[in-house]
């Protein structure tokens, strides 16, 4: 057996009890961990077209080889579920604690799979599988924070992964809270709360063996003082709400639902300005030398963790220029348990709707932070008829009020899109269009080629495409090792680095070029989970407006997404992938990655 | 006359957030705000060359960090950090 593995996952039935089950080395090997094994576990553990909120959906908690090492940012786990916001694979990443803790029960993934009669915690210790009731703890509105500390009060020595009042009234981009950080989207708290899980707690002594530990120990200490260069210097000093004054000035900050790309109350919430005036401090995951979490003060003397994507959401896409009321929503989000992306992508598209008389509310409009904060929780609770609407995301929304709302709802597959304005970074486009998860900046770093010199980010040529599969092949790396993506920047090499660092790890002589054939194998995993689940080419395309309304104003004016090139574009990605035109896949494809 | 915008760890370092220069290449106006902005140095800009962690764009579209591009007067470079993301 490979060391850095136990070799096993755990199968937590909750209506029929809990089974270890062996992993073929072969698998581990060619897949390494993370979303790799996950999807591979999913696949495994479902049959097609399942409701990931019915009685047969499945959630894998899936480590990785990396995990309780000293290796900086390894401290981190995969969730992968089918999503019900997209009815595509879903695959979050989170970090810190129950990581580790997952890891020592000696297990390389926990999949919990059916329903529990009555709601309920999971408590995994070692190999001892507790399902216990907690009536007490549901539907009572207590924040995610404060139920993971009577949790961890009540069963002393575990770590948690709990959903919130989003979760438990199954808003579909609800997501999972473990000790403050998140796995946030495609709405995985409220494959949980189907479950009637409310949280699974952790804990576990085994020690993760590895077969050179002198060596690993200098990769490690290698890797931590590279941490902390230049590289990393963005997300240590200010954190990723450094991106906001920047991307303004280069016009590729959504505002108000998509319909700009500047914002002219982006100074008050830039993270220079929220740095020189509400800093409280920074802390960082478990085993992580680069620290990137920043904390803010809000309304109400509470501390708050920041990141860009919660504060284009809940800021600028709104049309929020109070620092006060995005603070707080970001906060409300964390407590609610929802993913702040698709919270703010969803009202804000509500905010339009309203505006433009499809909807009927009397406050609901851009700029109203009172009525952001006020739907925030409608929506987690389900309180009025819009506030259940909203519950769906925005796709679902848009399909119930018809015409012309679903041009202009702000997803891709029913993702919600992150803060990177497609027609101002348009080879981002083409991985917001092609994402197996849907608009998605974390499985594809496409946005890093539109930062470079090496294309025209407002028109690329079809030589961006294979800096584009680049970018998502790592990604797909990183979140297998499992590593923090802001170490990208650090490797001179990503695939020799790695490879090194598994050679120590598990004494197999893995190689770079070894690799890079995971990297694809995953990407094609993950797309032929999407066409089990009834994947159609028409799903790898952008909303109406990106190609047929031009920004108007800043460094971007008259910027569109050309459909043609667009379509151009995926075509070349496609053919990269060895996928035929229409965007499925060759039996010679598959038997070729060793699926 | 160029005009420099800073974002990000630059602007907190120099504590300003424009600087104006008289260049006529980007290596000469990086040279300008190394001059201006001693505490850029060596960490974002050395020599008339950018850190790599950092980038410029041309008027705020075109990025590119080639010493030798010609600049005109008025023309705006926007200096951000190369790690985008969030």
């Amino acid at each position: 057996m490979m060391l850095g593995y136990f070799g096993r996952y755990l199968r937590v039935d909750l209506v029929h009890g809990a089974t270890p089950v062996a992993i073929a080395e072969e698998t581990l090997r060619s897949l390494i961990g993370g979303v790799g094994l996950g999807t591979a576990l999913l696949m495994r553990e479902t049959r097609a077209r399942f409701d990931p909120l019915g009685p047969d959906a499945c959630v894998v908690f899936a480590f990785s080889p990396f995990v309780g090492t000293s290796i900086t940012t390894s401290a981190k786990l995969a969730v992968v579920s089918k999503s019900p916001l997209t009815g595509r694979l879903n695959d979050a990443l989170s970090s810190s604690d129950f990581a580790i803790a997952g890891k020592r029960s000696g297990h390389d993934a926990i999949v919990l799979r059916g329903r529990a009669e009555e709601p309920s915690v999971v408590l995994i210790d070692g190999e001892r599988v507790r399902i216990e009731r907690c009536a007490d703890l549901w539907g009572t509105g207590e924040s995610v924070s404060s139920v993971d500390a009577t949790l961890s009060k009540r069963y002393p020595g575990y770590h948690f992964a709990v959903i919130g009042v989003a979760g438990e009234n199954l808003v579909r981009y609800a997501g999972i809270c473990n000790g403050g950080r998140h796995a946030g989207r495609g709405g995985l708290g409220a494959v949980l709360g189907a479950m009637r899980i409310k949280a699974v707690g952790v804990r576990g002594k085994q020690p993760v063996t590895v077969a050179d530990p002198k060596r690993l120990v200098d990769i490690a200490r290698d890797l931590a003082r590279r941490s902390l260069g230049p590289a990393t210097e963005k997300y240590r000093e200010l954190g990723t709400i450094a991106n906001l004054a920047a991307f303004n000035r280069l016009a590729a900050l959504p505002t108000k639902n998509f319909q700009e790309s500047t914002f002219e109350g982006a100074e008050a919430l830039s993270g220079e300005t929220l740095t020189r005036t509400r800093a409280l401090g920074k802390s960082s995951c478990r085993t992580c030398t680069i620290g990137c979490e920043h904390f803010f003060a809000a309304p109400g003397g509470k501390r708050v963790k920041l990141e860009y994507e919660s504060l284009f959401a809940l800021g600028p896409l709104c049309g929020i220029d109070d620092p006060d009321v995005t603070l707080a929503a970001a906060l409300r989000c964390d407590e609610l348990g929802l993913d702040t992306i698709s919270a703010g992508g969803t009202i804000a598209f509500a905010m339009e709707c309203n505006e433009r008389g499809l909807l009927s509310h009397p406050d609901l409009r851009f700029g109203n932070g009172q009525a952001l904060l006020a739907m925030l929780d409608d929506i987690a609770h389900g309180k009025s008829e819009l506030g259940r609407l909203l519950q769906q995301g925005s796709r679902a929304a848009a399909e119930r009020i018809g015409p012309p709302a679903p041009d202009f709802a702000p997803h891709v597959k029913g993702l919600e899109i992150p803060g990177y304005e497609p027609r101002a970074l348009q080879t981002m486009a083409l991985g917001f269009a092609v994402g197996s998860r849907g608009a998605d900046h974390n499985k594809s770093g496409a946005y890093e080629v539109d930062f470079s010199e090496r294309v025209d980010r407002f028109a690329p040529s079809l030589e961006a495409v294979a800096m584009a599969v680049d970018t998502e092949n790592r990604a797909a790396l990183i979140d297998s090792l499992i590593l923090c993506k802001f170490l990208r920047g650090v490797f001179d090499d990503l695939y020799v680095e790695a490879a090194e660092a598994l050679n120590a790890i598990t004494g197999v002589p893995f190689d770079a070029a070894e690799l890079r054939a995971v990297a694809e194998r995953i990407v094609l995993m993950k797309k032929l989970f999407n066409l089990r689940e009834g994947w159609t080419r028409d799903e790898d395309r952008l909303p109406r407006r990106f190609t047929s309304e031009a920004l108007e104003q800043g460094v971007a004016r008259g910027a569109i997404v050309d459909e043609t090139r667009l379509d151009a574009l995926i075509e070349a990605y496609y053919e990269a992938r060895g996928w035929r035109r229409d965007g499925t896949v060759p039996e010679q494809t598959i038997a070729q990655s060793g699926l | 006359m160029i005009r420099i915008e800073l974002f990000g760890v630059p602007r907190l370092r120099a504590e300003c957030d424009v600087v104006d220069v008289d260049a006529e290449t980007l290596g000469g106006a990086l040279r300008e705000l190394e001059r201006a902005c001693p505490a850029l140095s060596p960490g974002v800009v050395a020599d008339g060359r950018l850190s790599q962690a950092y980038l410029v764009a041309l008027n705020g579209r075109q990025f590119t960090s080639d010493p030798e591009t010609a600049l005109r007067d008025g023309d705006v470079l926007v200096l951000v950090s190369a790690q985008a993301g969030g």
